[in-house]
């Protein structure tokens, strides 16, 4: 139970052995230190797990979390969270969706399920109103994501006997064979990231549905319906949230990336790729994209539908669109969009997918494993994906990802990831910011867990991305934003906000040039702020965060208070992580990233990371080792 | 002659793509920009200060709109992007 609303008041511990479910204690001062989503599953996590646990284990934890906000009709709302220990990195991870199955989650009663042993065998999981139903998915072995929740559909209906409205996750043939970087499916979107669905794979877990008849209360109803008009009103206005996520999604990004040097090219070899027009998001939206749509409660709608087979299908991200263009040499954006829709009906990351094919191909080239693979030679990839689906043939080593191979056979300088993580399109070393983000984030090679710096380092704003002034304390205070943000279940594109509009409106402009030039120098002042966030004792208009969990949920808090809310779930991340043997040793980049110079001209141009991260651990009040230590831990009141 | 590739909503926006134009600099293009999407989208609502607020790049590198251009040179026009 709960004083606050927004949340159901109940986090429910599922034994899939046993098929039993117990309360799990989740008090209103956990709230108050963690609010939902990837904070809560993270002290979860953090309470429950030695270090002694692999990630196929059955004592491995599935986290499924939702935030206050989630399903309460709050700007862009509807995300929820899957952690867990990621066969991909072998550390904690989570991985964040904006599928409808948080909103059902709740509406079924709960505000977070955690799930442990593992069916005997291959099962699917219907929540009905907070009851656990059970049922045999061996008919459903092998079929893909769109059919899977097809079926899922079609059983619940019969059961039900009329047409069940309910939200869904389910794993394709990548997450049943333990393909390294499987991801959860919940109607077209993905929790991509981080192998979550070779965990749900692990304990023979098909899918979960979700339904019910909760509804989330909420504090101040007619307060929050004045803050969020007002608040979609300004999404709506600003040129990043209000036109250019819109109109071409984060597919926009490709000839901007171009021009700043930015987009992975050729296994990162590069930073720009001479056909880049032809994979961008101008020919995406010229050429493919016959609508946009966006998540429940979402005002931005970022998301390109676009025809594959007939049909009308989720569009290509800027990430997909990087990777499986530029990088592997690729000038054919239907055949990404292609793609796109394949891996997420096999139920494979498009990120790890594509960066570990790029290292096989460059590893091909330079004879270090002969798999057939070449850069520009494309057409047989989506029969490579199925294999690596099914582990077939070299897709079965391909599917352990790019760090484990280049361990077997070589090419590490060149295997682009970070804690086993493949990177993300972002070529850091034009944005070297992004790049301390990369080796620093929790997860591994996350754009977004790293403080996504590369929006100010050329992308949003036009900070010098050569630099490393000022760039560890932003990260940090970025991060702590990001996580605070997700917590509550909301969309960090709503975060864009925080950027100011007359900055992105005109970059030329003599004070946009000037604010530009100083943000490298105000590493300082942001390291005041990082100290002691509190000082932030109020909230403001660009951060309306805060503001909108008081109305929704009651809880009372200052800007400050939130930040620090997003450090302790940042620190109790890299606390659990520690027992599983990270420290400053594993926030790493490959040599071709710090050691390679992106143009042979230009000495600047690689990621000066040892001088970065000194800088960066002293920021967080971390040892040299890159951890937390007992007092920064208690200090936070995570023990 | 200069080649002009328009990027992002300002090229969704303009209905123009490209075009070829005499100019010394990145500034004496904005007009012949504007008339040409006029020509090609008299109501799309872009001024010459929408044009003055774009990124500009020429040949592939980021420059002011102070810039001078040289016969044969490519001139890209973006307005800012978000993130993925």
């Amino acid at each position: 139970m709960t004083n606050y609303c927004g949340y159901m008041g109940k986090v429910l511990l599922l034994d899939l052995a046993a098929r039993t479910t117990e309360n799990y204690i989740w008090t209103d001062l956990d709230r108050e230190k963690y609010i939902g989503g990837k904070a809560m599953a993270s002290k979860i996590l953090y309470d429950n797990l030695t270090g002694a646990e692999k990630p196929f284990d059955s004592e491995n934890l599935i986290v499924i979390a939702t935030g206050p906000l989630t399903g309460t009709g709050a700007p862009s709302s509807n995300r929820f969270d899957i952690s867990s220990l990621s066969p991909l990195t072998g550390i904690t991870s989570s991985s964040n969706c904006g599928g409808n199955f948080g909103f059902y989650l709740k509406k079924a009663g709960l505000d977070a399920l955690i799930i442990r042993g593992k069916c005997e065998t291959l099962s699917w999981l219907e929540i009905d109103n907070g009851e656990f139903i059970f049922h045999n998915a061996q008919e459903l072995r092998d079929l893909k994501c769109g059919e899977t929740q097809a079926a899922l559909q079609e059983k619940l209906n019969a059961e039900h006997g009329k047409k069940v409205s309910c939200g869904m996750i389910c794993i394709g043939p990548a997450g049943e064979n333990l393909v390294r970087f499987a991801s959860v499916i919940s109607g077209e979107r993905a929790a991509g990231r981080a192998g979550m669905g070779a965990v749900f794979g692990s304990k023979n877990l098909k899918g979960i549905t979700a339904a019910g008849d909760a509804i989330p209360s909420i504090y101040d109803r007619e307060g929050a319906a004045a803050h969020r008009k007002k608040w979609v009103n300004d999404i709506r206005r600003h040129p990043l949230t209000g036109e250019q996520l819109p109109k071409m999604g984060t597919a926009g990004l490709v000839s901007s990336m171009q021009v700043h040097g930015l987009l992975s090219t050729r296994n990162y070899g590069k930073g720009q790729f001479e056909q880049f027009e032809a994979v961008s998001g101008e020919a995406l939206a010229e050429e493919l994209t016959a609508a946009n749509s966006g998540c429940l409660s979402c005002p931005i709608r970022c998301t390109r539908r676009v025809p594959v087979d007939g049909k009308t299908v989720k569009g290509p991200e800027l990430e997909t669109l990087g990777l499986l263009g530029g990088n592997i040499e690729n000038d054919n954006l239907e055949q990404i969009c292609r793609w796109n829709y394949e891996l997420d009906e096999l139920g494979m990351d498009t990120i790890s997918t594509a960066g570990t094919v790029a290292w096989a191909m460059e590893a091909s080239e330079k004879g270090l494993w002969k798999n057939g693979l070449r850069f520009g030679e494309t057409k047989d990839l989506s029969k490579i994906f199925d294999d690596i689906a099914h582990r077939r043939g070299i897709g079965a080593e391909l599917a352990e990802g790019s760090k484990r191979l280049s361990e077997k056979y070589g090419g590490k300088d060149f295997a682009i990831q970070s804690k086993g993580m493949e990177l993300a399109a972002y070529e850091p070393r034009r944005a070297v910011g992004q790049g301390l983000g990369y080796a620093v984030a929790n997860r591994g090679g996350c754009h977004l867990n790293g403080g996504y710096l590369v929006v100010l380092e050329g992308l949003g704003m036009n900070v010098n991305g050569q630099t490393p002034h000022g760039k560890a304390d932003l990260c940090m205070v970025m991060q702590d934003l990001m996580e605070a943000i997700s917590c509550g279940g909301q969309c960090l594109f709503t975060s864009y906000g925080a950027v100011p509009a007359f900055m992105v409106r005109n970059p030329n402009g003599i004070l946009q040039r000037v604010i530009n030039a100083v943000v490298p120098f105000t590493g300082p002042a942001v390291r005041i702020y990082n100290k002691i966030p509190e000082i932030a004792c109020f909230n403001i208009p660009l951060i309306p965060y805060p503001t909108e969990l008081r109305y929704t949920t009651g809880m009372k808090l200052s800007l400050g208070e939130f930040i620090r809310i997003g450090e302790r779930s940042y620190n109790v991340e890299r606390a659990v992580n520690a027992r599983f043997g990270v420290s400053a040793a594993n926030d790493k980049l490959p040599k071709r990233l710090t050691d390679t110079l992106q143009d042979p001209g230009n000495p600047k141009t690689r990621v000066p990371l040892e001088q970065m991260k000194r800088t960066y651990y002293r920021a967080r009040g971390w040892g040299k080792n890159g951890l937390p230590g007992e007092k920064k831990l208690r200090r936070l009141g995570i023990r | 002659m200069v080649t002009v590739k328009l990027f992002g909503t300002l090229r969704l926006e303009s209905g123009v793509k490209e075009l070829t134009a005499e100019a010394v600099s990145v500034r004496a293009l904005y007009p012949l920009i504007l008339a040409e999407i006029r020509k090609q989208k008299p109501d799309s609502g872009i001024t010459e200060k929408t044009l003055k607020c774009c990124q500009v790049a020429v040949n592939g590198k980021q420059v002011t709109p102070q810039a001078k251009l040289r016969d044969g040179d490519t001139v890209y026009l973006f307005p800012a992007v978000a993130g993925g």
